[in-house]
């Protein structure tokens, strides 16, 4: 592929194809080397750039990221409760410069679409043909009275991996044994939907293992479900004496729902208690997970919006072919950033088919929008989409499960396949408890899966 | 200058003429995420699909999207594709390269797998690198926490798996030796 001369490649599709038009114009126009600008060194923005630069080795790649360490949030669960080294989630972007991929170590502050130029906080201004924007979520701390960004370093959330997690580790490892350890868990959709509940598994597992078994887990959720429900609590039943839902039941993990009290307005910083229409709890660990919304750019430069469902929360809509904006076809938008399909929200029927917001899911986004912007520069229509993901959960020793998603674009809207997706089995065909194989293979697929996606996103 | 154009329009699944077929190189950018970019994994668990027989690939993954296999991950997901795209992939995956990364492993472990792997010699070859037919894995160079696991998947009898001989042979080895023989051939280059 490399090897592809674009300039002889451009003559002859346009001389034998009728679909020239598709290119970008100023490219088509000039024959000069096309400009592709990436927002965002995380999963789906790496990806993009990756991808790019692999599919049509003479596009000119640009990746803006201020961070010269990525560090990964999937499995930053992990180290949280010890399990893991926080190195083996970082990486930097050598890789991406190796296969010829420009890395700007910078933040930008505006996009100006009308002229297709990228601004930076260092004064650089990039143009670009193609903008991929992947800057990941930005939380709203809003909602709980008397919760605001500034306590984070006291009440972390440990969303974005790196120093929350290892704040949060710290606290979880000081706690005394009888302590109350409070996962606040945000209304959806949120990044990784069973991330919670991964974690809520892990902290319990600690408390087994660490001689803390008068200790509790309680998570104070804003949803009256969850992703893999059936799954975990199974797991828990197992594992961590879990009975039913609701406070004060005999399990070391608690959950209650919206419904029932789980919705969190109030916080008393103080006391770290945190209080609902129907209770108060006083917790040793405080974890509140915020609300997110689309990574500040995205809505600076006008992508979210406020039409219809999917806009209202601030999210960008793409195009299911090529997740194009909807609202400009120069601008791609994928990863944590975008909604495909409904709103992936707890409580709507149709959610089990709402694109979660995930690491897999972004990066197949995002090589879908590169294999689309290859075509378009080349004046070639896009290829046929798919997205596939799957979301590992490590839940005790030897013992993980997952779900895993499908999607096609079929007349021209995001479709669930469910022959391509579902959860882990909660029993066998023959009603016979899962053995525990199963288990510990997929606990050990979460590792590999992990070496896998951060090379394939950044190496 | 044609062939470039093909290229291109392959990799980029266009090379279709009138009906859209599945676009094979999509799909198998979606596999990548877990196999390693271009099927070439780095994650120990996860076994490299690079280079595999087609005949191979394409068998394991039918009898997964049949219902006659087992596997903890790949059954869910290889259902949502159709028989042609299956096809289409393990084409794929079978034409590049295959990449042995050997694993190190100490001398006295090696010289103790030269037995322990003696009946797998006629199927595998001597270091697992020159399989005797095109249904029979690469096994040199492989990850080797892969082989180990998958050798404890033929050795369980809650696990089903199809191939009866490769099934009696891997419950043949002594517990002791499942290990070291993973590790044996996850040491060799070729
Ligand atoms: C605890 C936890 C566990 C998780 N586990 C899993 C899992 O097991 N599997 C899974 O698939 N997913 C998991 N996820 C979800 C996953 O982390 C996200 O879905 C993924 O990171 C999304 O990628 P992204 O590129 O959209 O955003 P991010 O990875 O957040 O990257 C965004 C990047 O953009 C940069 N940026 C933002 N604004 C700008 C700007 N203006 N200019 C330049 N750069 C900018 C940021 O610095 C950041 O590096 C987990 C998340 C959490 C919190
Ligand atoms: C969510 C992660 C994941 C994705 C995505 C995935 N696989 Fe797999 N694959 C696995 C795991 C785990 C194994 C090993 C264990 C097993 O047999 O289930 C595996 C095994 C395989 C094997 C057997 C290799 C061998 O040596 O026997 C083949 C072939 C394969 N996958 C092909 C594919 C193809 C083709 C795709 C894309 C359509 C794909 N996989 C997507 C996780 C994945
Ligand atoms: C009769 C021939 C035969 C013998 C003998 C044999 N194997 Fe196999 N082996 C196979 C075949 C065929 C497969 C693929 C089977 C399938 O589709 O499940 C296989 C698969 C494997 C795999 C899985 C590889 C992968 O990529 O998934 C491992 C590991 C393995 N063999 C190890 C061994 C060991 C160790 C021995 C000796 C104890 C052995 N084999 C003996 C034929 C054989």
């Amino acid at each position: 592929m490399s090897k592809i001369n674009r300039r002889d490649f451009i003559k002859i599709a346009a001389a034998a194809s009728s679909v020239a038009a598709l290119s970008f114009p100023s490219i088509a126009r000039a024959g000069a080397k096309a400009k592709v600008v990436v927002i965002g060194g995380g999963y789906g923005g790496a990806t993009a750039a990756k991808y790019v630069k692999m599919l049509d080795g003479n596009i000119d790649v640009t990746l803006i990221e201020p961070n010269p360490i990525y560090i990964s949030c999937p499995l930053s669960n992990e180290v949280v409760v010890g399990h893991r080294d926080i190195g083996t989630l970082s990486i930097g972007y050598d890789g991406l410069k190796t296969r010829g991929v420009k890395i700007l170590h910078d933040y930008v502050t505006g996009v100006d679409r009308a002229r297709k130029v990228v601004n930076t906080q260092g004064g650089k201004t990039l143009p670009y043909d193609a903008l991929v924007m992947s800057p990941g979520v930005e939380f709203r701390y809003v909602g709980i009275e008397g919760y605001n960004e500034s306590m984070i370093n006291d009440i972390p959330h440990a969303w974005k991996a790196g120093p929350q997690t290892l704040l949060l580790k710290k606290q979880l490892e000081a706690m005394p044994d009888g302590g109350k350890f409070v996962i606040v868990v945000p209304k959806g959709p949120f990044r990784c939907p069973p991330g919670p509940y991964e974690r809520a598994s892990l902290v319990a597992n600690y408390f087994k293992h660490h001689g803390k078994t008068k200790s509790k887990v309680i998570i104070l959720d804003a949803n009256d479900s969850h992703s893999k429900k059936g799954l975990f609590n199974q797991a828990w039943a197992k594992m961590y004496g879990w009975e039913k839902e609701g406070l004060g039941t005999n399990g070391m993990i608690e959950w209650v729902k919206g419904a029932e009290g789980g919705a969190v307005t109030k916080l008393d910083a103080k006391t770290k208690t945190v209080s609902s229409d129907f209770i108060d709890v006083k917790a040793d660990v405080l974890n509140i997970i915020p609300p997110h919304k689309a990574g500040k750019i995205a809505a600076d430069t006008g992508l979210t919006g406020k039409e219809g469902n999917n806009f209202e929360q601030g999210w960008c809509k793409v195009e299911p072919m090529t997740m194009a904006s909807a609202l400009d076809p120069n601008v791609y938008v994928v990863g944590d950033a975008c909604v495909a399909g409904e709103m992936a929200l707890y409580g709507n029927p149709n959610a089990a088919f709402d694109m979660p917001k995930s690491a897999h899911i972004g990066m197949a986004q995002a090589k879908v929008a590169a294999a689309a912007i290859v075509a378009k520069v080349n004046g070639l229509p896009p290829p046929d989409p798919i997205y596939a993901n799957t979301c590992f959960s490590i839940v005790g020793d030897n013992y993980g499960f997952s779900v895993a998603h499908l999607y096609r674009v079929q007349g021209g809207t995001f479709k669930y396949i469910k022959e391509g997706s579902g959860v882990s089995p909660m029993a066998m065909p023959d009603k016979s408890p899962v053995p525990d194989i199963y288990r510990k293979l997929e606990a050990e697929y979460a590792d590999g899966w992990l070496r896998n996606v951060m090379a394939d996103a950044f190496v | 200058m044609k062939l470039k154009l093909c290229t291109l329009l392959a990799i980029l699944g266009l090379a279709s003429g009138a009906t859209p077929a599945a676009d094979i190189e999509g799909i198998a950018r979606a596999c990548n995420s877990c196999h390693g970019t271009g099927g070439v994994s780095v994650g120990l668990s996860m076994p490299s699909i690079a280079g595999l027989s087609e005949s191979y690939l394409k068998n394991i993954m039918m009898e997964w999207k049949s219902g006659t296999r087992a596997s903890a991950n790949m059954t869910r997901l290889i259902k949502g594709y159709t028989d042609e795209e299956i096809a289409g992939v393990a084409a794929y995956y079978a034409k590049q390269p295959w990449k042995a990364q050997p694993q190190s492993a100490p001398a006295d472990l090696l010289v103790k797998a030269k037995e322990a792997t003696e009946r797998c010699e006629t199927c595998h070859g001597a270091t697992g690198g020159q399989p005797d037919d095109a249904d029979t894995p690469m096994l040199a160079g492989q990850w080797s926490r892969y082989l180990e696991l998958e050798l404890v998947k033929y050795r369980d009898e809650g696990f089903q798996m199809t191939h009866k001989k490769m099934i009696k042979n891997a419950r043949k080895l002594e517990e002791g030796d499942v290990a070291t023989a993973a590790k044996f051939y996850g040491a060799q280059s070729k």
